[in-house]
């Protein structure tokens, strides 16, 4: 019976001659190196991918807005009732607690007696 | 252990179980990226960087398939897409050290000459029948399996080892005399 050419088996001559050229140099140390590559490298979902670039950054936020509320408290000057603008007690008491808006004048002579 | 219970446990996060795997294939698959790269720290490279993506997606990993070929296929599209986005590093000889390995100075020259005659030999052939011939020769892997890592009919691959062998033949000329 005669075979195909494409009835084949492994060559173990030129399988020898393949290794030989293409194992390429320190074999063991190539091995290591893989191993110790896989061992660092982290594995997971897309999920865990995602946690793991949030939380740094999570992090980092929450320290600069500490930093920035520590900036303010430090140097910023502290807030007076004066600062707020409104002259409550210069109103007539009232104005202050009638439902009625006040009238004109009393407005005027209120701000009128602002510093 | 086979290679299935490696890789579920890997997928279940053992990273032993995934360095097993490294030790049984890892040599196969950085002949196959010379191969196909013809360059040592590229080959190296690409072989690492297929490595940690099969780590990544190994809890994808279909058992009921065999494992090898899909490690391979993805080393291979690794070595091939280093190729294709120009990352390769120009190709050097091998320097006669790396060859020898303290043998004696004959035998220094005439492994010289059969790296430098199997890479000729390798270069001429396309990049198919290259995969299929280190894979087929070199690794002695059946013809199902480098077709389902080429994703190519088996008769293809046949074809694909039939013409590598002939066109070794004649590169390799008197060296190639114990060659089938």
């Amino acid at each position: 019976m005669m075979l195909s050419p494409f009835d084949q088996e492994p060559d173990p001559e030129l399988g020898r001659m393949l290794r030989e050229a293409l194992t390429g140099p320190e074999p063991e140390a190539f091995l290591r190196r893989l191993r110790m590559a896989a061992a660092g490298a982290e594995r997971g979902d897309q999920w865990d991918v995602l946690a793991g670039w949030v939380r740094p950054r999570v992090l980092a936020f929450a320290v600069a807005a500490g930093f920035l509320l520590w900036l303010g408290a430090w140097f910023g000057e502290p807030a007076s009732p004066a600062d707020s603008g409104v002259t409550v007690a210069s109103l007539p008491a009232h104005a202050v607690v009638s439902s009625q808006p006040p009238a004109v004048d009393e407005i005027m002579s209120a701000l009128r007696e602002r510093p | 252990m086979e290679d299935a219970e490696l890789a579920n446990a890997a997928g279940a996060g053992d990273p032993d179980a995934f360095g097993q795997l490294i030790d049984r294939h890892g040599l196969a698959a950085r002949r196959a990226a010379r191969a196909i790269l013809r360059d040592d720290d590229d080959a190296d490279d690409a072989v690492q960087e297929g490595m940690l993506a099969a780590w990544k997606a190994i809890d994808r990993y279909d058992t009921a398939r065999p494992f090898r070929p899909w490690l391979m296929r993805i080393v291979v599209n690794a070595a091939l897409d280093a190729r294709r986005r120009g990352r390769v590093r120009q190709a050097e000889p091998i320097a006669d050290t790396v060859v020898s390995g303290g043998l004696g100075p004959d035998r220094v020259a005439e492994a010289a000459l059969l790296r430098e005659k199997i890479d000729a030999g390798l270069a001429e052939l396309p990049e198919r029948q290259r995969i299929a011939l280190v894979l087929f020769d070199s690794e002695g892997w059946g013809h199902a399996d480098i077709a389902a890592t080429l994703n190519v009919p088996e008769g293809t691959v046949r074809s694909y080892v039939f013409h590598a062998r002939r066109a070794m033949r004649k590169t390799l000329g008197t060296l190639a005399e114990g060659m089938k």
